[in-house]
């Protein structure tokens, strides 16, 4: 196939404005699947994507177009529509010549729109405006039009309007993608150079790259080298994807696909390394390669201690899939053993621990998300801690930074005030405020990554019944006045409930926290004092006082068994506590530490 | 059978004028014809399994229910009649029946006597009328006064009284009258009941709809030591949870349930304990008569009481009683050292007062039965 006649293209949009239903109906007008054999939006193949109606993992597809009498090879790069995975859509985009801006015409430009659109012409990509759910009473096409060209600084005179869900005007995407997207421009002659935009595991292939082919070709047999990791492998198979994986002679400069070579690691094929022959390799690997980063870390502990193998080979289980989870195995005096994990953010933290609980039947206790303090000691040493339990004594710390974001919220301007009230309260610095149009607003603030892991974007969409969209980015670190704030029970410290804070917010939190427990722990046969500590002093405290009353019934006209199997089922909830010392902590005990503000 | 001890017999009689809404025991209201259907039910139900009785001693006989004492004086009679002449009781046998103030006469009463009757456990309850009926139960002081005068009147000796505290408005005083009076009537044995909230209870609905508020823990934790105190001191023991005598007036019946005894129970919802097995009949009572009709047994399910499950009876059962756990008695039958098995919990059970060891007994300490469940919980 001639570079000519190829199109590499992506689509970007906030969460909800209808990109896979877009992308579905695309693959059905192509005839890349039979409308008979489509499941609602068919990129997002996990159970919890399509629950969610988010995109995480990406699948490709390469579909078939004839314009104006021409055959056209259209490869579909979807890319992931949440923050935390930037750095995978960054990569998509890396693999592509232009995108499809698709904006609900009902709700307007959000935050997501702008992030990814950004990234799209960071990435030099032809943009393609597409206006979608037309056909909904409250659409707003002129209005949105107007956004975009105000807001975003891209014409809209010949922007597609479309409806993905009734299939109206699909046929305008495909043509303006032939038109407007430019040809891929590579070179068959030159080296290999290919970009891996996404990696999975398949039992029998092993490791598979996909891949955006830049220059050069590469088929089975070839020896490839991975720029990065500096591995190098025999490729097994090549091939595209109808979306289902199609094997191929071969893969050359412009096309999109996979490469299979019976690698049996995914950290082994990571996503923005560059791929070249062995033999006859390039001088300099592609731009933009990171690696995969934890932001958001938390402990995770098998509710019964039993399962902590259990836990171990899901995990690796799910790491043969995913990169960019990190573990490693931790201790804690109260949850016994389980591991430190870290995420890209806050989405993933909870789709990993969802998935272990659904896919692996595991009931799992999750202690507080943390992010990563870098401490600068008092002999000069730096190191980053990303458990408070890590966190070394107060007076040997000269220097404590904090991770910050930039974050961006739009929200209609009703709740503005509640909303710049909790950035205020979660340490937000203001930067800028845009006018998006009459009804809604652009808030831009630094704030530390440490406020938001606590469910700060959960308290946005309440605060603005569910209207108001944000983004955030990494923006470096900030010097910051953080203490360890350690839970005591019954005089003993419960390590799994410690967290790194900021001072000035250590003893509404201290005391949160002690109220919340006092509610959770049941009574025991001695009073049990709740204490929130800093550095041994404490700021605050409750107490549970001792049980009453516990008594069971007479056993009346010899029925004993009744009240055996309710001494039975009382014992085996008490299995499922967690001992410290002598308190018996239920599971729920850990779990309020992540909602405190309720 | 291998234990040799006398067994225990218990009828259950599932009749009641009206079912109090705390009561989730089997039972329901009643007729002649059906009196005589139940008679005639149990007496099938006895002719099934008596052969299997044929050498063993029954000493206790106990008449539960229900409310036994609202039965024609004619129905207790012919069902004596029919279990002296099935099972071998001892002389010396213990025959309890349950009888309630309302429906108790002097006519019943010399009957039950002649029956061989020799103890009477009273449903007193509360001497505070308008306490009982929020809980629906209709009962007046004054049958309970009339009922202990004719009592008293003869020279029957071997009185109990069923008495409750936690009932929604109850006062102390209500608990101080009730017990001085029972005192003053020369009662020998005194069962406390704490209410309790059962689901599926017309009481548990009135409270879920805020017609009843419970009493709270606090006012109930007082009551039980009131209750301790107030018959300690009229020379009371408390040689069970929830039993107090006076000296020599233990229930034998009761007791067995504690000591691992073995007991035969008739009647509809009636549980047996007979050669390692625990039995329960069926709870539908027109299953229950069509199934002794045609000679069938009423047994519902029956479950092997396996050594783990005993341990735990055994644990549960005689942290009950005044004696506690026989230490030594427990290692020989289960081969485990409790002291050394859980040993941290009774250090910690210990030193928080909760238990005592003496004599080679593991027993609750007296003032901490309010919290018994918890510390059994801890045990076992």
């Amino acid at each position: 196939m001639k570079q000519d006649n190829i199109r590499n293209f992506c689509i970007v949009a906030h969460i909800d404005h209808g990109k896979s239903t877009l992308a579905d109906r695309l693959m059905e007008a192509t005839g890349t699947v039979a409308k008979r054999d489509m499941e609602a939006q068919l990129l997002d193949s996990m159970d919890i994507e399509r629950e969610r109606g988010i995109t995480i993992k990406l699948t490709p597809a390469t579909m078939k177009y004839n314009y104006q009498g021409k055959e056209y090879i259209l490869n579909l790069i979807d890319t992931p529509g949440h923050v935390d995975f930037s750095y995978e859509v960054s990569r998509s985009l890396a693999a592509c010549e232009g995108a499809i801006l698709v904006v609900d015409a009902s709700q307007g430009v959000q935050a997501q729109t702008l992030a990814n659109v950004y990234l799209a012409l960071d990435a030099n990509l032809e943009i393609i405006p597409v206006l979608n759910k037309i056909d909904l009473p409250t659409a707003q096409v002129a209005e949105t039009k107007k956004e975009i060209e105000e807001v975003i600084g891209i014409p809209c005179d010949d922007a597609c309007e479309i409806s993905a869900k009734t299939g109206l005007n699909i046929e305008t995407v495909l043509d303006a993608v032939v038109k407007y997207v430019p040809a891929p421009k590579g070179d068959d002659n030159k080296p290999l150079k290919a970009l891996i935009f996404d990696s999975y595991y398949d039992s029998y292939k092993g490791a598979v790259s996909m891949v955006r082919i830049f220059d050069g070709s590469v088929k089975a047999g070839d020896e490839i080298l991975f720029m990065q990791t500096k591995k190098s492998f025999i490729v097994t198979e090549v091939g595209v994807y109808t979306p289902e994986a199609q094997p191929r002679q071969t893969l050359s400069a412009g096309e999109v696909g996979y490469i299979a070579a019976s690698i049996k690691n995914v950290s082994d094929t990571k996503v923005g390394d560059t791929i070249t022959l062995k033999s006859n390799p390039i001088e300099k690997p592609l731009d933009g390669y990171k690696d995969a980063v934890s932001v958001v870390f938390c402990g995770v502990f098998p509710l019964d201690g039993d399962k902590y193998q259990e836990l171990n080979d899901a995990l690796n289980k799910l790491k043969l899939n995913d990169a960019s989870l990190h573990f490693t195995k931790e201790t804690s005096l109260a949850l016994g053993h389980g591991f430190r994990c870290g995420f890209l953010g806050l989405l993933h933290m909870e789709i990993i621990t969802e998935r272990l609980e659904r896919e692996f039947n595991l009931d799992i206790i999750t202690t507080a998300p943390s992010v990563e303090y870098r401490i600068t000691d008092n002999k000069g040493k730096v190191y980053d801690v990303k458990n408070p339990s890590e966190m070394p004594d107060k007076t040997s710390i000269t220097k404590m930074e904090e991770p910050v974001v930039k974050l961006e919220i739009i929200t209609p301007k009703d709740y503005l005030g509640g909303i710049m009230d909790l950035c205020a309260d979660r340490r937000g610095v203001y930067l800028d405020m845009q006018y998006i149009d009459a009804t809604r607003t652009r808030l831009i603030y630094t704030m530390p990554l440490n406020e938001i892991v606590y469910d700060f974007f959960d308290k946005i969409k309440s605060l603005s019944k569910g209207y108001a969209s944000m983004d955030y980015e990494l923006n470096g670190y900030q010097e910051s006045d953080l203490v360890k704030l350690d839970i005591l029970l019954n005089g003993e410290i419960c390590d799994a409930l410690s967290l790194i804070v900021h001072k000035d917010k250590a003893y509404a939190r201290g005391r949160a926290l002690c109220e919340k427990l006092k509610k959770v722990i049941p009574r025991h046969l001695f009073e049990i004092p709740i204490q929130a500590v800093i550095g041994g002093k404490v700021i605050a405290r409750e107490t549970i006082s001792a049980m009453r009353k516990d008594v069971l019934a007479k056993c009346y006209g010899g029925d004993v068994t009744r009240k055996r199997k309710l001494l039975e089922k009382q014992k085996e909830g008490k299995k499922r506590m967690r001992r410290l010392g002598s308190v018996e902590l239920p599971s729920e005990a850990f779990v309020t530490i992540l909602k405190l503000d309720d | 059978m291998v234990d040799n001890r006398p067994l225990g017999l218990y009828v259950h009689i599932p009749f009641c004028n009206k079912k109090c809404d705390y009561c989730d025991f089997v039972s329901f209201s009643m007729n002649e014809q059906s009196q005589a259907e139940y008679l005639t039910a149990l007496c099938n139900e006895i002719d099934l399994i008596k052969h299997n009785y044929d050498d063993v001693t029954f000493d206790t006989l106990y008449l539960g229910g229900g409310t036994p004492s609202i039965l024609l004086p004619d129905f207790i009679t012919k069902l004596t009649e029919k279990l002296y002449s099935s099972f071998h009781f001892a002389d010396y046998l213990e025959y309890t029946m349950e009888i309630n103030p309302m429906s108790f006469t002097r006519s019943k009463f010399l009957e039950y006597v002649k029956c061989g009757i020799n103890r009477l456990s009273v449903g007193v309850q509360c001497l505070n009328e308008s306490v009982l009926k929020k809980v629906g139960r209709i009962q007046t002081n004054k049958s309970v006064v009339d009922t202990f005068k004719l009592i008293n009147q003869s020279a029957f000796l071997n009185v109990s009284a069923d008495i409750m505290i936690g009932l929604p408005g109850q006062s102390s005083d209500d608990v101080k009258r009730t017990l001085t009076f029972l005192i003053d009537n020369d009662v020998k044995h005194i069962s406390i009941y704490t209410l309790q909230v059962e689901e599926g209870t017309k009481l548990h609905e009135n409270i879920k709809n805020h017609k009843v508020k419970p009493l709270s823990d606090k006012a109930q934790v007082k009551q039980y030591n009131q209750i301790y105190e107030t018959l300690s001191q009229a020379g009371f023991i408390r040689y069970e949870l929830s039993n107090y005598c006076v000296p020599g007036y233990e229930s034998y019946h009761n007791q067995k349930y504690w000591n691992d005894t073995q007991y035969l129970g008739i009647g509809v919802a009636a549980h047996s304990y007979i050669e390692g097995y625990r039995y329960n009949n069926v709870t539908d009572y027109s299953k229950y008569i069509s199934l002794c009709k045609e000679g069938k047994s009423p047994v519902a399910s029956k479950e092997y009481i396996t050594d783990k499950t005993r341990r735990t009876e055994r644990i549960m059962l005689s942290l009950r009683t005044i004696h506690g756990l026989n230490l030594e008695k427990f290692k020989a039958d289960f081969n485990e050292d409790l002291l050394r098995s859980k040993a941290e919990q009774i250090k910690q059970l210990t030193s928080l007062g909760m238990i005592v060891i003496e004599n080679g007994y593991l027993k609750i300490a007296k003032d901490k039965f309010n919290v018994s469940n918890s510390i059994i919980l801890e045990l076992i």
